[in-house]
């Protein structure tokens, strides 16, 4: 099975977008944007894009496309998966099925329409586990709530039910929201980081450390919450940034102090950065050359699978940037600009 | 029988004002599946406003309808009349209100029995504070320096909070739990109070408010206690008159609501496949059988009196993955019909397999587990269950009645071998024959699947697919060869060269057809075309292996007999004739359990996967209501 799946990453890493090829998609002409996509596997959004009337289709519609595309990507890589692997790569797809649930929230916040928000949902085929048309009919958002606490993420929402009904702030919604869903990554992590090691484990520190830092500068300096608090909104971490850590860097009275204050390494990493958007971005660099290395390396399968998909969610977040902007007929300079900071954008 | 009824798209044209009167009629002609109308230009979507109102009334209506109990059988009289969108509307309103009553009701019953429950944590809490001889007046006083809390939290967040509220000087003690509630004590300077208001909140901090009443002497917070109780009682009694009362004054109204949502239910379900319209005009599409134009031109010719236009058509080529199945079965089949279904469904114009599976599976099952006694238990269990089991208790009727037959091919009744003759052969005696016959019938079936699935290719216009890919002739042709090969190794009958040649001439066909098919690099094709090839081999060489389990079951079922045999012949007489008895219980139950899944599972993995894609679209006709409304 590893076999089969190492194979299939292999081929599927070939369509991964260099810098150039997505510089070309800049100023390539119209009619051959199709072709572009599909050279590089993106069958879902070429077929969006072969006619005048798809190229201006609406945003959330491209969105949906990616999704779709890598939602694909990850049924196929979980055929020959059982076990923690695949309760693992299939949670890391819940993450788009948290969204809807956000987005079914906050309907529900400003009394929008079932049918206006039943559109906007992701469209999770085969990984879908919600029954959206019952949760849009949701009287309020406690009923919605407790109906999604008798479903598949009950745990997840149980916790942001409780939050919601002490202060009913949506911020505390979604931030525990995002909390639990890590919380539950990294759990259904541990058994892989144990079986496969050092190749999963560098993925799941990457991205887990990302996370608890811009969360932690995000909530500490934008949303000014009290150190105690901003510790506890962080995800509980095993990896390179100890709760000790968190703890430490938390009650640090500025973004600078934070950031002088982390390990050496990260420090050299992190050098000439002053404000959170770079954070994110140059973590989420390092975290993409972490994927290259494991990627082209000869760790187990669903290391290997795992980090395509960290690659391949980045890349198509560039192709997202560029295709809006040519949507939006931006010039090809301010697209390329874009390109540079879309890195940056908040999860 | 083994193909789906010929279908024709019918969009039926009327007044956007009888939309919901032209759903209703075809739901009241039963043979009407919706399906999303393709003109474009009727580019409006009249029924969603009418479908959104008809789901807001039909949840705030099976709410009531819970506090109500009014849930008995549904009689919609022959000429009523589906309601508007404005009487649907203004309906929806007004059971928004009685929800609103109802609601107010319901909340205060809910906050009594919290109330009650909240009496009861209380209670226990004082238990407890009372074990600790704790002054709860003295720990809970508002001027001293430490501000004190008690309360309860989630215990999966205890230990973050706990190292969270390290942070700003709190202490955080924990007393009791009860499920996954935490009860805990957090105390800390009251100077930085404010800093852990926010934390606790998003921990799910809940207060247990500890009423003046209860900081005091523990004697004077438990009578304090017992009056609470004593009131609540009194307040519960108060509210349960006042449901009675909502009960009797909206109860009649309630039922009228009921019949009239579900007049109204075709289109709101017509309007989630999709009904267009433009201005004054509504369009309804779907599929009905052919044979029933006739009928469904009267039905409309009586309602409408000729204010309708009907288009139709046969399915287009390119839409036969969209068009519905509906296949009619013979009474004696329909048992059957829900186990092919667990598999999928044909795609309307393939071949249903329902017959050719109740035979085999009929068949394997018998030829598993072939005994006459351990049959007819079978056959009188199902019968016995029939009430319970509705129709499946057929199959096991039927289930019983070959493994009967079997039984008297193979002289074998309640395992003992000595009380009849075998009619046909002993699989005990002469196993290698018993394996042959089983590996010669798995050959048969899968040349049938395989032919199968060349015919639905071809109907579904894969001719290619059909003729050289690896589930179509060419890799009949290559198995074919294969088996030819084998019989000639063995010495059975000297085919050697000709299966030779139709092997390898199958094998290329399949190889050179792999790789024109494979859109891909030159490195992907080469793969693909490679592992495909050689799963082609592989794959017909296990399936054609796993029908031995035939031979295996039956004879495992003759050893499990001799087994028990063994066992109880060493005992005296009673406890003898006891492990015979429970014996056969064990072969009926765990054998007949795991025969009827193998059976189950050569048919599903070894004969469906092979030609039946199972991605069908069931026939889901417009229907009047849910299954108890009567018309």
């Amino acid at each position: 099975m590893s076999a089969y799946l190492n194979t299939r990453v292999s081929l599927f890493s070939g369509r991964l977008w260099r810098d150039e090829e997505l510089d070309a998609l800049v100023s390539v002409a119209d009619e051959e944007v199709a072709d572009s996509l599909s050279r590089r596997g993106l069958m879902q959004l070429a077929a969006g894009y072969d006619s005048l009337a798809a190229r201006h289709k609406d945003y959330r519609s491209l969105e949906h496309r990616i999704i779709a595309q890598i939602l694909e990507e990850a049924r196929v890589m979980l055929r020959p998966l059982s076990g923690s692997a695949r309760s693992f790569l299939t949670f890391w797809t819940a993450r788009f099925e948290i969204s809807n649930v956000k987005l079914l929230l906050r309907s529900k916040m400003t009394g929008e329409r079932p049918a206006a928000v039943l559109a906007q949902l992701i469209p999770m085929g085969a990984f879908g586990r919600l029954d959206t048309e019952d949760l849009a009919h949701a009287e309020d958002v406690v009923d919605l709530l407790r109906r999604l606490e008798t479903g598949p993420y009950a745990s997840i929402v149980r916790q942001a039910r409780r939050a919601f009904e002490q202060n009913h702030d949506p911020f505390s919604l979604d931030a525990a929201l995002d909390r639990a869903y890590y919380e539950g990554l990294t759990l259904r992590a541990q058994p892989l980081e144990e079986t496969v090691g050092a190749p999963f484990r560098r993925l799941m520190a990457s991205l887990i450390d990302r996370i608890n830092l811009v969360w932690l500068l995000r909530y500490r300096f934008n949303y000014n919450l009290p150190p105690a608090q901003v510790y506890y909104l962080l995800v509980g971490s095993r990896y390179s940034l100890s709760g000790t850590q968190l703890q430490h860097l938390a009650a640090l009275g500025s973004l600078e102090a934070v950031l002088a204050a982390l390990p050496a390494a990260w420090q050299v990493r992190l050098n000439g950065t002053t404000d959170i958007p770079g954070v994110f971005a140059r973590m989420e660099s390092s975290a993409a050359e972490q994927a290259q290395r494991v990627l082209h390396s000869a760790a187990p399968a669903i290391a290997r699978a795992f980090a395509y998909l960290i690659l391949r969610e980045r890349d198509l977040r560039a192709v997202r940037a560029v295709l809006r902007g040519r949507h939006l007929g931006l010039a090809e300079a301010d697209i390329r600009q874009a390109l540079q900071h879309q890195h940056a954008e908040v999860m | 029988m083994f193909r789906a009824e010929p279908l024709l798209k019918i969009q039926l044209m009327m007044l956007a004002s009888e939309a919901q009167d032209a759903a209703l009629s075809m739901a009241r002609f039963g043979v009407f599946n919706p399906a999303p109308c393709t003109l474009d230009m009727l580019a409006e979507s009249p029924a969603i406003a009418y479908r959104e109102a008809w789901l807001e009334a039909d949840a705030r209506l099976s709410k009531l309808l819970e506090q109500c109990g009014d849930r008995g059988p549904l009689t919609l009289p022959e000429e009523a009349e589906a309601p508007t969108l404005a009487d649907l509307q203004e309906l929806n309103n007004w059971l928004k209100e009685v929800w609103s009553a109802c609601l107010s009701c319901h909340e205060n019953e809910a906050q009594m029995a919290e109330a009650r429950s909240h009496l009861d944590v209380l209670e226990e809490t004082l238990a407890k504070l009372e074990r600790l001889n704790v002054d709860l007046a003295h720990l809970l006083r508002a001027d001293c320096l430490l501000a004190v809390h008690i309360g309860i939290l989630p215990v999966t967040g205890l230990k973050r909070v706990t190292e969270a509220l390290a942070m700003t000087g709190h202490l955080v003690s924990r007393f009791d739990q009860v499920g996954e509630q935490v009860y805990a004590v957090i105390a800390g300077p009251r100077a930085r109070h404010d800093e852990v208001q926010g934390l606790l909140a998003q921990a799910g901090w809940r207060e247990l408010p500890v009423p003046g009443e209860l900081r005091t002497h523990p004697q004077a917070a438990r009578a304090w206690l017992e009056s609470e109780r004593t009131r609540l009682n009194t307040q519960s009694g108060a509210e349960c008159q006042i449901m009675d009362g909502l009960r009797e004054q909206f109860g009649p109204r309630l039922h009228e609501a009921r019949l009239r949502l579900a007049l109204a239910r075709p289109l709101a379900e017509a309007a989630l496949a999709g009904v267009r319209g433009k201005g004054g005009l509504a369009a309804l599409s779907g599929w009905i059988p052919k044979r029933q134009l006739n009928a469904l031109r009267a039905t409309l010719d009586q309602h409408f009196h000729g204010r309708y236009w009907l288009d139709l058509r046969e399915p287009a080529a390119a839409e036969v993955a969209e068009v519905p199945s509906l296949v009619r079965y013979p009474g004696w089949l329909k048992p059957f019909v829900p186990l092919v279904k667990s598999y999928g469904v044909p795609r309307y114009g393939e071949f249903d397999p329902a017959l050719p599976f109740a035979f085999t599976y009929l068949l394997l099952f018998g030829a598993m587990f072939g005994d006459v006694g351990h049959g007819a238990v079978i056959l009188l269990l199902a019968a016995a269950l029939y009430r319970r089991l509705g129709r499946m208790a057929w199959v096991g009727m039927a289930a019983g009645a070959v493994s009967m037959l079997f039984g008297v091919l193979y002289g074998s009744i309640f395992g003992y071998e000595d009380i009849i003759e075998p009619f046909w052969l002993s699989p005990l005696h002469d196993p290698i024959r018993v394996l042959t016959i089983a590996v010669g019938f798995g050959v048969g079936f899968i040349v049938f699947t395989l032919l199968i699935n060349a015919y639905n290719k071809a109907i579904a216009g894969h001719v290619s697919e059909a003729l050289f890919d690896s589930t179509g002739v060419a890799g009949l042709v290559f198995y074919l060869g294969a088996v030819g090969s084998v019989v000639s190794f063995t010495g059975a009958a000297d085919l050697a060269d000709p299966a030779g040649v139709l092997a390898g001439l199958g094998i290329v066909t399949i190889a050179a057809y792999k790789w024109f098919e494979a859109k891909a690099g030159l490195g992907e094709r080469i793969l693909v075309t490679a592992i495909e090839t050689l799963e082609t081999g592989i794959n017909l060489f296990a399936n054609t292996l796993s029908f031995m389990r035939v031979a295996a079951f039956s004879l495992n079922h003759v050893a499990l007999a001799l087994a028990i045999f063994t066992l109880a012949n060493g005992l005296d007489t009673a406890g003898h004739w006891f492990t015979i008895v429970l014996g056969n219980i064990v072969i009926i139950v765990l054998e007949g359990g795991i025969v009827a899944i193998q059976a189950l599972r050569l048919m599903y993995y070894e004969g469906f996967s092979r030609f039946f894609n199972g991605d069908g679209t069931e026939f889901m006709p417009l229907r009047l209501s849910s299954q108890q409304a009567k018309v």
